[in-house]
């Protein structure tokens, strides 16, 4: 029986994981974990709620791991469900703080506190959350895709399972938008 | 990174153009990276071990259940097995009648029988 699983490609994982082997499953967690926290995070900022949408990407991914064929590549797939449930949580809020409330895009409210000797980098930080915040939803998942995930406007389309027009369209709006608003930071 | 070096960096991602691969590493260098918190794999893996429990425990009850129900199954085809033979050796026939203990029965019997006289 294995020990490690460091060196072990996406695959094996995957079929170690089908096997019952925790081992694995927890080197997939390991390996993507940044990953869906930069789709997550990016999305619902560093909330409580974020590390729980996070939890349940990967229990959703455990669950679904009988139905990955390797047609895409497992970030590829593992990237659509942290989309999904996140969109799917916006929404849940929203329509939450609508039926409560008057404020209805309250999402992203928690910001890092301030680390000491980091103060540049968590201003940084600071920027991009605040850039990301008052975006629409639709426009900020394809900012996040490209700026914090760094991926082409193909793979973000794939990702999202959007026409490549929308993508660029979505983009363009997104950046009419954040014009003004990048002025202001 | 100076707040206007970011700015045009975000500016650059939207553009559909530009390799986004290098300004994404780049703002992760610069402190704009994320991550769940300490413990995270290893809660993941103790949600997993108790759904996977729960799963067993069904399974078992399930496995429980179609045994009780072969041996309910299997002691009423043998307890329908041994009342045939019996009526048959006593009856000496496997008759509709002798089946419903009516074979040593005349019609004067059963009319006394349920009249009472």
């Amino acid at each position: 029986m294995r020990v490690s699983y460091k060196l072990a490609d996406d695959d094996e994982l995957v079929k170690a994981s089908l096997d019952g082997d925790k081992l694995a499953f927890g080197e997939i967690v390991e390996r993507y974990r940044k990953n869906v926290a930069r789709t997550v995070k990016g999305m619902l900022g560093d909330t409580v709620y974020a590390e729980d949408i996070g939890q349940e990407v990967f229990i959703n991914l455990y669950n679904s791991l009988g139905s990955f064929r390797g047609e895409a590549k497992l970030s590829t797939y593992i990237q659509r469900i942290a989309v999904n449930l996140t969109l799917n949580e916006i929404k849940r809020r929203k329509r939450f703080f609508s039926m409560f409330s008057h404020k209805g895009n309250e999402e992203m409210t928690e910001v890092e506190i301030a680390d000491a000797g980091n103060e540049e980098k968590v201003e940084a930080k600071e920027i991009v959350n605040k850039a990301l915040a008052d975006l629409d939803p639709k426009f900020r998942i394809v900012v996040t895709m490209r700026l914090l995930q760094g991926y082409s406007t193909k793979e973000t389309a794939e990702i999202l399972n959007l026409p490549l027009g929308t993508v660029l369209s979505r983009l363009s709006r997104a950046q009419e938008q954040l014009k003004e608003k990048i002025k202001l930071l | 990174m100076k707040p206007s070096e970011l700015k045009k960096l975000i500016n650059q991602a939207l553009d559909p153009e530009t390799d986004t691969g290098k300004i994404a590493e780049r703002l992760q260098n610069e402190g704009v990276s994320y991550d769940f918190k300490d413990g995270f794999t290893e809660k993941i893996t103790d949600r997993l071990s108790s759904v996977s429990l729960v799963l067993k425990r069904e399974t078992e009850f399930r496995r429980n259940l179609n045994l009780v129900f072969y041996r309910i199954a299997i002691t009423g085809i043998a307890a329908i097995i041994i009342l045939a033979l019996s009526i048959f050796i006593a009856q000496d026939s496997f008759s509709f009648n002798s089946l419903l203990g009516l074979g040593d029965s005349y019609d004067e019997t059963i009319v006394c029988l349920l009249t009472g006289n």
